[in-house]
């Protein structure tokens, strides 16, 4: 262990170093502007307030021009009249920059940089990540290691190994394969029966059809969607104090069905945004914009309603500017950004885009839109033709009653007593009436007749039965109409009782423009975050999913693209990726297309890689060289988030429901006797029937008492934005999957399931139930091991028949006929062991 | 030898290296036994300097007590009692439940000093007068927050809006944790009720989730999950533990991957844990004088109970315990929440146990290492609140501008009273001290300098008292 970590420190050092001495000219990108944002921004750095001298380092314009003292920071070209040299090389503490209350120290490399700099002449790039991406060629040349490459990714990684002296691993076998794909796109396993179907196929596309039908399955939306519920911070719960219950799972499900469908990335953006300002916006489209409604509302009493209105705005602009392009905004709420070029006064004009929607902080988090589900519309339906039989019947044809409805009509004391509706047509002239006016006066006239009071009464029944089905209510975003819109000002120091001056809508001048011709708003916005020459969307996007599949991200600061923000490991890769998946498709004889924000195409690609399909084995020595797999010498193994853990636990042992959508569900959690503050009960009680058994991201998620085995699983509480899920492991995980009864449980079920269906024999047994936990067949070591220890267990519980009663039912329920209780205590701990193996956190 | 039995993936162990605090981490590590592949994040690390405390109890009274009638004494208050409100101090101001000119409100408590140094106090808190001495007051504190979620939130992590990670994980993350069998950050409720802002009074935030705040429980397991399941006796979960372990090295020796071993070492960690955090949940393990000293009683889910547990845990190395007590809003809703009487009857659940817990450290040669703070989340009005102003019942209104909190121990100076509130306790009137001048000062006494206790975060290195604090030297022994 000493020996890697001394051996990473000296990476670490060396890091700045060796760009001093490779030949080539400097880049101000990947050598300067690192050096320049940690040693000189503080104070010569894009944040006006706290500019020294009034000099700014990150603009050429601003670096070059002549300071107060007559001098000149930088001239390119000329080392000898540039001040920055002569500070920055001082001998004399007080000249010396940075200056020793800065407590940031130069090295000597760092130094000799930013002179070579400036005598190369002092160019200055844009920062990479915030010039768009343009194709780039593989460095590795066609053809080049056939052995290996499959597709374009593997090129650039291969490439990038030889730089570092690194060789593949070879590819893992058909089991290993088969259960990480269905890990990595279902978050379940495999079934024994794909599992084999796919050992077995010999066909050349094998590979291929096996990865599509995954990414066919249902399954395959609600793994996706919980990476993006934590991006979205959704939660059923207001948030603050009472921390009420919130009913927004409308927006969950339209998520796992956008997924599902594959809807495009770029349309799955705009929606989200901006999905009501679309023409003739769909109910879906509408739904879409939920997701901004997941910021947090303050119900406790006393609170001011603008301070969190506020408060949601900024929530929103620094969330959007997060997820989509993984820049950090939220600096520039209080004061210019100390790094990347962003003022306060361009913070406030994003504000601006965000501060026109209706919704104020209301306890009823309206505005609301009703949704209807489909159990209820089939409800509506379904009185819909009942209450139009019975008024056919109320209207058949009959000469006698026609003659009795003229004269009531005739009769003007009778049709007094008629509702105002039907007088008001009654005053029109009988020619004048449409058709269903008249309609509407025969079936009031017959109503009030006794024969057919029956028939009246049932149908005023249905008619209430069916107004009562109103629907879900669900917050959306709501523009706020022409003469109604908001003025904004600045927030002095952020704070939204201290304004400023007025400011108008619009981006930071560091990215590209929005349209002239179009209006500074939301729907713009949304369609600026896609529109082409956006630098950052697409590099954001490919590299979350990058990160999903492979444990780690290309470029490992997903969370700052910024000029603060770590250089990618594959560049190059990176921006291949971006502009594949981002790119049109291709039309007809044109120049080569890419994806068309196809996600399900990209990750097809990612995962049809060799990168992807190689063995995790790893030696020593090349742990030491690259512990943590970022050259990908090795297949990626890492542990599975919360969700897959636990839904893979129910999903073996025979009990995961398949049912997808709908209203949160309450699996069973211990009670912990508290009450929120000023609110209910923090308990619950367990959700009847399969309910309990949904997959976890159905699972009610109350943001001040999340449910406990997932936060100890890395789930966050979802208040903010979180864009990286740390990773970690700990022994309160091993508590949660050793004695929680819910995994409890899973264990006595997936016991019944081997006694049920696993064959004869002990081994047989064994065999299928460690199949069902990790797909592949257990190696004869490792059966031994199992048969030990059932048989042990079996002999322990056999003399203790009330433990062995207990550990076999409780909290399952009874056996089923003709399984024996000591046997089931035994193949319970079996259970409890498989779903605890190491292989099963962390796919092979 | 102590096996590494915690692990973040090395991918932020390293991202935590390249900075302030991590490479401190980095340094222990290297000058450390470790023998296994992976580091510890919460084992014992060296602090910035050498810092006067090793550990923290925070008493926090869930709320906001009313400091007018416990510690901070105004006579100008009373002899104006029933006056309207100056307007000079109401212009500009918002209150949560007040509106238009309430009327000032002088305590209905009667005051006196107490111990060699004077302290002031009122009779509501008889106990605490006999520990005068040991006390620091700050008198000045004062907040921009006055709803109870975000004033929390201030306090516990530095920003009133979620998502940030409570004191306790900063210091865990900056010290680790002497304990290798209990976590290293507890967090115990009382009375009943979460705090306002539920768990993210005690949430890791964005470190690591080893970092986390593990909320102990009074009844059920104590930890969730520590007990084994209904039907396997601790032999059994032996045997199935063995088991594991042996399946896993198989892995770990077939693939190589470091991260299966720390498993392994982890589900011995959680076993040892099975034993360790029944034992010293279990208060009967006490003396009964000791017991009876803090007004325990065994089974009870009561602050006194956690007050006894905070040693307890403390005693064995738990680096930061918080305790949250509901029921101290005293807005004069109800005869419970009336200054006059319903205050005195709090008090009695509180004072005495708090007095034993400052009284016990002592006695044990605990009290110079450990901090003991006691405070609300802001302080309460100086004028009875608007909702309530005509009832039988007295009550003040959430007050930010000034109120008052006391520290025990740990290299805060006893017997001391800093800063003041002005005539009328309504502002500071000289010293003030900010909730993150506070944690400043907590840090400082642990030894960790807090400008340098950083944490890399979407671009941006947090810390936990954001771009402010001070230092407040004064109160320091």
């Amino acid at each position: 262990m000493q020996r890697w970590m001394l051996s990473l420190v000296v990476v670490f050092l060396s890091g700045a170093s060796t760009f001093a001495q490779s030949p080539g000219k400097v880049q101000f990108a990947r050598d300067i502007l690192p050096i320049l944002s940690t040693h000189c921004f503080t104070c010569h750095g894009p944040d006006a307030k706290l500019q020294k001298a009034g000099l700014r380092l990150d603009l050429f314009e601003t670096a070059t021009k002549k300071l107060k003292s007559g001098s000149h920071a930088v001239v390119p070209g000329n080392v000898k009249d540039s001040e920055l040299i002569a500070r920055v090389f001082a001998d004399d503490d007080s000249q010396r920059m940075p200056p020793k209350s800065a407590k940031k120290t130069l090295k000597d490399s760092e130094k000799a940089l930013l002179k070579r700099w400036i005598e190369e002449g002092a160019e200055y790039q844009r920062h990479w990540a915030f010039v768009a991406p343009k194709r780039p060629v593989p460095s590795l040349t066609v053809g080049a290691h056939k052995d290996w490459t499959r597709n374009p990714v593997d090129q650039f990684l291969r490439a990038r190994m030889e730089k570092e002296g690194l060789k593949p691993s070879p590819e893992a076998d058909r089991y290993t394969l088969a259960r990480r794909l269905a890990i990595d796109l279902t978050g379940l396993p495999p079934t024994i029966d794909m599992v084999d179907r796919f050992v077995n196929d010999k066909s050349a596309g094998a590979y291929e059809k096996y990865v599509d039908q995954l990414l066919d399955m249902p399954t395959y939306g609600e793994r996706w969607a919980h990476v993006w519920l934590d991006l979205a911070r959704y939660a059923d719960s207001n948030g603050f104090a009472t921390d009420n219950a919130r009913t927004i799972w409308k927006y969950r499900d339209w998520v796992i069905n956008s997924i599902n469908k594959n809807l495009p990335y770029d349309h799955f953006t705009v929606e989200q945004i901006a999905g009501d300002m679309l023409p003739n916006a769909t109910q879906d489209q509408i739904l879409a914009t939920a997701f901004h409604r997941n910021t947090l509302t303050n119900d406790e009493g006393g609170t001011s309603d603008e301070e969190f209105r506020a408060a949601a705005v900024v929530d929103r602009v620094n969330t959007t500017m997060q997820v989509w392009m993984g820049v950090t905004m939220a600096c520039a709420q209080c004061h210019d950004h100390k790094y990347d070029a962003i003022s306060q006064e361009e913070y406030f004009r994003m504000y601006a885009i965000f501060n026109q929607t209706e919704d104020a902080d209301k306890g009823d988090n309206s505005p609301n839109m009703l949704l209807i589900t489909a159990d209820e519309q089939k409800k509506k339906t379904e009185l819909e033709g009942t209450i139009g039989r019975l008024e056919k019947d109320l209207l058949i044809g009959n000469p006698k009653l026609d003659a009795a409805q003229s004269a009531w009509e005739a009769d003007k004391k009778a049709t007094d007593k008629a509702p105002a509706p039907i007088k008001k047509i009654l005053a029109l002239d009988g020619k004048k009436r449409n058709d269903a006016q008249k309609l509407d006066v025969t079936k009031y006239f017959r109503s009030t007749l006794p024969e057919f009071k029956k028939v009246s009464d049932e149908l005023a029944m249905l008619r209430k039965q069916y107004d009562a089905v109103k629907g879900v209510p669900t917050p959306i975003m709501k523009e706020l109409p022409a003469g109604k819109q908001r003025v904004t000002k600045m927030h002095l120091r952020g704070n939204f009782l201290d304004q400023g001056n007025e400011v108008k809508p619009g981006v930071p001048s560091l990215l590209h423009p929005l349209p002239k011709d179009q209006p500074a708003n939301r729907l713009t916005l949304a369609r600026w975050l896609v529109a082409p020459e956006n630098p950052l969307t697409a590099r954001v996007a490919v590299n979350r999913y990058w990160e999903q599949i492979f444990g780690l991200p290309l470029m490992e600061s997903p969370d700052d693209f910024g000029i603060r923000g770590k250089a990618p490991t594959h560049p190059d890769l990176l921006d291949w990726l971006s502009v594949e998946f981002s790119s049109p498709p291709p039309k007809g004889e044109g120049p080569a297309g890419g994806l068309g924000w196809d996600v399900k195409k990209l990750l097809k690609l990612i995962v049809s890689s060799a990168a992807y399909r190689q063995v995790t084995t790893v030696t020593p020595a090349l742990v030491e060289r690259d512990p943590e797999n970022r050259y990908l010498a090795r297949g990626p193994r890492y542990r599975s988030s919360a969700e897959t853990i636990r839904d893979q636990s129910l999903y073996v042992a025979g009990l995961l429901s398949p049912k997808m959508y709908g209203a949160p569900v309450r699996p069973p959690r211990p009670k912990s006797g508290l009450t929120a503050a000023f609110g209910g009960s923090t308990d619950w009680e367990t959700s009847a029937g399969d309910d309990k058994y949904r997959r976890a991201l159905y699972t009610q998620w109350r943001r001040t008492t999340p449910y406990p085995s997932m936060t100890t699983f890395d789930a966050p509480a979802r208040t903010v934005c979180t864009i990286t899920r740390p990773r970690t492991n700990t022994p309160l995980q091993a508590l949660v999957t050793l004695n929680d009864p819910v995994y409890v449980e899973a264990a006595q079920a997936l016991g019944r399931r081997i006694v049920k269906d696993g064959g004869a024999t002990l081994e047989a047994k064994l065999q299928f139930g460690f199949r069902l936990c990790l797909a592949r067949p257990p190696r004869d070591v490792e059966l031994k091991r199992l048969v030990e220890l059932y048989t042990r267990a079996q002999t322990e519980y056999a003399k203790n028949p009330k433990l062995a009663q207990q550990m076999a039912t409780d909290p399952i329920g009874p056996l089923p006929a003709g399984m024996q209780v000591g046997e089931m205590a035994a193949w319970t701990v079996v259970g409890n062991v498989l779903l605890n193996l190491d292989e099963a956190f962390a796919k092979r | 030898m102590n096996p590494t039995m915690l692990h973040v993936t090395r991918r932020h162990f390293l991202r935590d290296s390249q900075l302030g605090l991590g490479a401190i981490a980095l340094g222990a590590l290297m000058n450390g036994q470790a023998k296994t592949q992976e580091p510890n994040p919460l084992r014992p690390r060296a602090a910035h300097y050498p810092g006067k405390a090793k550990n923290v109890i925070y008493l926090h009274m869930a709320g906001s007590p009313p400091h007018l009638d416990l510690f901070d004494y105004k006579p100008t208050l009373v002899r104006r009692n029933g006056e309207p409100c100056p307007e000079s101090f109401l212009r500009g101001r918002r209150f949560a439940f007040t509106s238009g000119v309430p009327r000032l409100l002088g305590t209905p408590q009667k005051f006196a000093q107490y111990g060699q140094s004077g302290q002031w106090m009122s009779e509501a808190v008889p106990n605490l007068h006999g520990v005068a001495d040991e006390l620091c007051f700050i008198k000045s504190m004062h907040t921009e927050q006055f709803n109870h979620a975000p004033a929390e939130l201030l306090l516990f992590t530095g920003s009133p809006q979620f998502g940030r990670p409570g004191m306790g994980s900063w210091v865990t993350y900056g010290l680790g944790s002497e304990s290798q069998d209990l976590p290293g950050y507890i967090a115990l409720v009382s009375s009943g009720t979460f705090p306002s802002a539920g768990n993210s009074c005690w949430n890791n935030g964005f470190l690591p989730s080893i970092y986390q705040g593990v909320q102990c429980r009074s009844s059920g397991d104590p930890v969730l999950y520590v007990s084994n399941p209904n039907g396997m006796d601790s032999g059994m979960r032996r045997l199935s533990l063995d088991a594991l372990r042996d399946l896993n090295e198989l892995q770990a020796s077939e693939l190589g991957n470091p991260e299966t071993r720390t498993r392994i070492a982890h589900y011995e960690m959680a076993f040892r844990m099975q034993t360790a955090v029944p034992e010293v949940m279990d208060i009967t393990r006490e003396s009964q004088s000791v017991i009876n000293m803090y007004g325990a009683q065994p089974g009870a889910a009561s602050f006194a109970n956690n007050c006894l547990l905070a040693r307890r845990l403390i005693e064995r190395g738990v680096r930061f315990v918080q305790l949250h007590d509901w029921g101290w809003d005293f807005h004069g809703t109800g005869s419970g929440r009336d200054i006059k009487f319903g205050l005195p009857v709090k008090c009695r659940t509180m004072d005495r146990a708090v007095t034993a817990l400052i009284r016990d450290l002592k006695h044990r040669g605990m009290l110079d290492e450990t901090i003991v703070i006691w405070s609300g989340e802001f302080g309460r009005s100086p004028f009875r609140e608007g909702r309530t102003a005509n009832g039988a019942n007295l009550g003040r209104d959430h007050h930010p501008f000034s109120f008052t909190l006391f520290a025990a121990g740990g290299g805060f100076k006893p017997g001391m009273s800093y800063g003041a509130s002005d005539e009328l306790g309504f502002d500071v009137g000289e010293n003030p001290v900010h909730p993150h001048d506070l944690q400043a000062t907590i840090l400082h006494l642990l030894g960790l300098e807090h400008t340098r206790l950083t944490y890399r975060y979407q671009g941006r290195d947090f810390r936990l008292t954001d771009v402010h604090g001070r230092v407040v030297r004064e109160v320091l022994a």
